[in-house]
């Protein structure tokens, strides 16, 4: 426990303070690295079994760090996507890999031999510190020390929270969530974080691109914060590079290179255009073509460049403005802006209309009209962390910090300066575009660390600063150590300087209120941080509890059922295969398959082709031949499906069935036709009343396979659908093409293999030209063997049966 | 210089105009900002995007053991679903939460009655105490 932890003790000289607040703080970041380990044992064997998304980043790396940088660049995955193969090196943010391998590359420099494992493993937690870190001093610059411990508190609580936050939703709630498994991008990080003073569980495992992003966001955003305060050459170029990290590492960095431009922008029409800024994004500009030509292409991208192009015409405007009177200045003024601003628009068509600036990519445009991605990318609001965020993703993730977020916009608003301005800007943009995604929560979080300590450390100056003068406020320190380093830094910092204005009249009112007041604000502030850790530690224990290839459920009598189909299925995969055997299944389980059957997958969860995701939307979305002929054409071995009926998960193939209809209509439109799946009613059922063509899809078939048979429930009739509560249509399901191969314990994986065309080729009877009117049956069966309409069975013998293979081998 | 500036001029007569500023574009203040702002907030919050995009009923129904229809307010059990007065309703108590932190700093204005100062005291406390008390029970009824 920190208790132990001088600093919360009563008066100390001024210059003792930081130290031990620093120390305070590094002991926060100390503890992180120490559960880690502590945790060793639990990481090594379990997450990245468990860890399936990370599992494909962590093949990338070990390839890297094995073959070397440039054999990374250019590697050719040709076990994903089957028939193309995947350009990985080109296809994939390097950042994560990169950083890992130099980690090993310096570990191995220093004679410390460590596997590439061991690195992924601790990667999270190393750069979740260096996050708390960033946003310290980012917090710092904006305001005080002090509201910078309480962001990294924070930070260390929420926003490593929110990394793995997402596993909730996808695993403890998947069951509810009808529409589309968060899972299918990244469900299983498992949780890092480090609750400081109460409990010291802290889980690492997560090994994905957020990771890292988050901790290079904060950190360009305080390099630019710093560059803008102080204007030197120095700090712009380290934005620049911390930019460039960005870049390397997520894909998110089109916030970035839109925000700073905005913050510009805003900042010129405040008219607080200055030298400094000027520096900053003269120097920030010529590096952003480093990051490749496309930024130099893509729409998204404008903004910098006109921002950057409507500095210069400002600086040179504010040149000249010394040299000419004002009556010519308006004159050139207004010339110049009508010229300037025609030609730059003008420009701009004419290069979108010839080609060289590519338009908007769909999911940024679907980030400004919130409708376009619902008709026109379906692949991209298929996926659920695509989906618009509820009230409730608000509160669960950010709980108290909710509330308080709008009091810290509160004071940076009512004392605005130049980086306050970015921060404001940055809250807003970010609130605007989490509730547009939820996976955008993920860059709203650090901002809401950031706002809500600069509440919260400007509140506890408020009513903390009068402590001297008399009665001390009965604050439970031991309740929650954030707010103590905070406190006793707001008695000695600023409270000279404040006191004198404006709380002496209070206390010569009524010193006793006012000690009243203080103190019950105390406890209730101290009451809200108290519930919103133990709300951070239950998140956090509840993801990592569950993770989500293993699903958890509790049973009548409140014990835990384990369910581990998605495990067994996937090694009797790798168990009873051919190791090249090719396996369909839909892109959601594209990395596990890979990962942990460690066979080719068709489509997975890069979903960069989308026609090739269509065909296999297609294959799943017709009939039994039909399917049959694309999956001849694809060469499946195997067909993978899950299938929720029998325990009533909610997020399998047949209620994502409807996205993979939608998907293969975008491709296919003369084959598929969404409305064909749906009753006369506009309704989609898969019992006897549903659509002929439904009951007859390859995935309905699949599914519902020999689960008429199968009575999950003696209140309902045999083949009830628990997910969807229905009695299936189509109970005699006879498969031509197919077999069964595999079924897991509760049916949750089907796996059925795709069978060779015979080597004659059986016309149907009606379909021939030669009809022999006889039908030869061999005497030396018995007619007893007839069993009703069925074919005679004729028994060879075993000698006769080698003279008959002989006879058909080749 | 001044050959080239009166050069449209030959051509062009200059018409008789006063253009002035008009007196409503002026730097908004921090109050009228900060309310922008966290209007859009309440609405962002409060899942106006989904409901847009989702369009959910605003009251859900149920139909109880006897046959009867009755309105539910919030939609049970799904995290990732709402219904649009839920929505409202729950961003409608963020709002008050951070205003009650707002009236609270408000209070340290030193030229403040004390009668005032303690009415406004308490409204703070009231609505924080209430907003997070609320929402935690909100967020019970989600939780499944």
């Amino acid at each position: 426990m920190r208790d132990s932890i001088p600093g919360r003790s009563g008066r100390k000289p001024t210059f003792l303070l930081l130290p031990t607040e620093s120390v305070n703080f590094f002991y926060n970041i100390v503890l992180h690295l120490y559960n880690v380990v502590i945790c060793y044992p639990i990481l090594t064997h379990s997450l990245l079994t468990l860890c399936v998304c990370s599992r494909f980043n962590y093949r990338s790396t070990h390839y890297m760090v094995q073959n070397g940088f440039y054999n990374f660049l250019n590697w050719f995955d040709e076990r994903a996507w089957y028939p193309l193969g995947r350009i990985v090196g080109g296809t994939v943010y390097p950042g994560l890999m990169v950083t890992s391998g130099t980690i090993h590359y310096l570990l191995t420099l220093l004679n410390i031999p460590i596997h590439i494992r061991d690195i992924c493993v601790f990667l999270a937690p190393f750069f979740s510190g260096l996050t708390a870190l960033a946003t310290y001093f980012l917090t710092k610059e904006l305001s005080s020390d002090a509201a910078g411990l309480f962001a990294a508190c924070f930070m260390a609580l929420v926003c490593l929270n929110t990394i793995s936050e997402i596993p909730p939703f996808s695993a403890a709630y998947i069951s509810r969530i009808v529409q589309y498994n968060i899972e299918a991008l990244r469900g299983e990080m498992v949780a890092m974080c480090a609750v400081p003073g109460y409990t010291s569980r802290s889980v690492a495992g997560s090994y994905d691109n957020e990771g890292i992003a988050i901790f290079a966001l904060m950190f360009t955003y305080f390099l630019w914060v710093k560059a803008v305060k102080t204007g030197t050459i120095l700090w712009a170029t380290l934005t620049a590079l911390a930019y460039f990290y960005m870049v390397s590492a997520w894909g998110g960095y089109v916030f970035i290179i839109n925000l700073i431009p905005l913050h510009v922008f805003v900042l010129l029409l405040m008219g607080r255009f200055s030298h400094r800024i000027y520096i900053g994004c003269m120097c920030l500009s010529p590096w952003i073509p480093f990051v490749g030509f496309q930024p130099l292409r893509t729409s998204e991208h404008m903004a910098s460049a006109g921002v950057f192009l409507l500095l210069q015409a400002c600086a040179f405007l504010k040149y000249i403005q010394g040299y000419l009177s004002k009556s010519e200045m308006k004159l050139v003024f207004f010339l110049g802006l009508v010229v300037v601003g025609g030609a730059v628009f003008v420009g701009v068509v004419v290069l979108t209309y010839l080609g060289y600036i590519a338009p908007w990519s769909g999911r940024f445009y679907s980030l400004w009209d919130t409708g376009y991605a619902k008709i026109h990318l379906p692949i991209i609001a298929s996926v659920s962390e695509h989906q618009p965020t509820t009230w409730f993703s608000f509160f669960f993730d950010l709980h108290a910090l909710v509330i308080t977020f709008p009091v810290g916009l509160w004071y940076c608003i009512k004392n605005i300066n130049d980086e306050r301005v970015f921060i404001v800007l940055y809250a807003i943009s970010a609130v605007y575009f989490a509730g547009v995604m939820v996976r955008l929560m993920l860059p709203l979080t650090p901002v809401v660390c950031v706002l809500s300590a600069i509440a919260f450390s400007n509140i506890f100056q408020f009513y903390l600063q009068e402590d001297e003068n008399g009665t001390k406020p009965a604050v439970s320190t031991d309740s929650d150590s954030d707010d103590s380093p905070a406190s006793n830094k707001n008695l000695y910092d600023k409270a000279g300087k404040v006191r004198k204005i404006k709380v002496s009249p209070t206390n010569r009112e009524d010193p006793g209120l006012g000690s009243n007041i203080r103190s019950i604000v105390m406890v209730l502030l101290v009451m809200i941080l108290m519930m919103f850790t133990v709300h951070c530690t239950w998140v956090t224990s509840n993801a990592y509890s569950s993770p989500s290839i293993v699903l958890a459920s509790y049973a009548n009598d409140g014990s835990r059922v384990i369910l581990d189909d998605f495990r067994e299925a996937y090694y009797w995969l790798s168990q009873n295969t051919a190791p090249d055997a090719r396996v369909m299944s839909w892109w959601d389980y594209g990395y596990q398959i890979q990962g942990m059957a460690n066979r080719t997958t068709l489509v997975d969860n890069n979903t960069w082709n989308n026609s090739h995701i269509a065909l296999v939307g297609k294959a799943m979305a017709s009939n039994e031949s039909a399917a049959y002929t694309i999956m001849r054409a694809l060469d499946v071995d195997y067909v993978l499906v899950i299938f929720g009926g029998v325990i009533g998960y909610s997020g399998d193939d047949i209620n994502k069935f409807l996205w993979m209809v939608r998907i293969a209509e975008g491709e296919h439109p003369k084959d598929i036709r969404e409305s064909d799946y749906f009753t006369d009613r506009g309704e989609f059922r898969v019992d006897d009343q549903g659509s002929p063509t439904l009951l007859n899809s390859l995935m309905y078939k699949l599914s519902y396979y020999r689960f008429g048979e199968l009575q999950t429930d003696y209140r309902v009739p045999a083949g009830f659908d628990r997910t969807r509560n229905m009695e299936i249509g189509n109970k005699h399901i006879k498969l031509e093409h197919l077999e069964e191969a595999y079924t897991t314990e509760h049916w949750l994986v089907r796996i059925f293999r795709v069978k060779s065309p015979g080597n004659r080729p059986r016309i149907p009877y009606a379909n021939r030209s030669i009809r022999s009117r006889k039908v030869f049956i061999t005497k030396k069966v018995s007619t007893h063997f007839y069993l009703g309409r069925e074919k005679p069975v004729v028994f060879v013998s075993y000698p006769l049966l080698q003279i008959l293979h002989k006879f058909h081998a080749p | 210089m001044e050959l080239l500036y009166s050069l449209p001029f030959t051509v062009l007569e200059i018409p008789n105009l006063k253009l002035k500023r008009p007196t409503w574009l002026r730097q908004p203040s921090a109050m009228f900002m900060y309310s922008l702002v966290l209007l859009s907030y309440f609405f962002v919050c409060g899942g106006l995007i989904y409901d847009v995009i989702v369009e959910p009923p605003s009251i859900g129904s149920t139909v109880d053991e006897h046959g009867h229809t009755k309105p539910v307010a919030f939609m049970p059990y799904r995290v990732n679903g709402q219904y649009i007065m839920e929505g409202l309703a729950a961003s409608f108590l963020f709002t008050l939460g951070a205003l009650g932190f707002v009236i609270l700093d408000r209070t340290h204005s030193p030229t403040m009655p004390r009668l005032n100062r303690i009415l406004l005291v308490s409204v703070g406390f009231v609505s924080i105490l209430l907003s997070f008390s609320v929402c935690w029970v909100f967020m019970r009824m989600k939780l499944p």
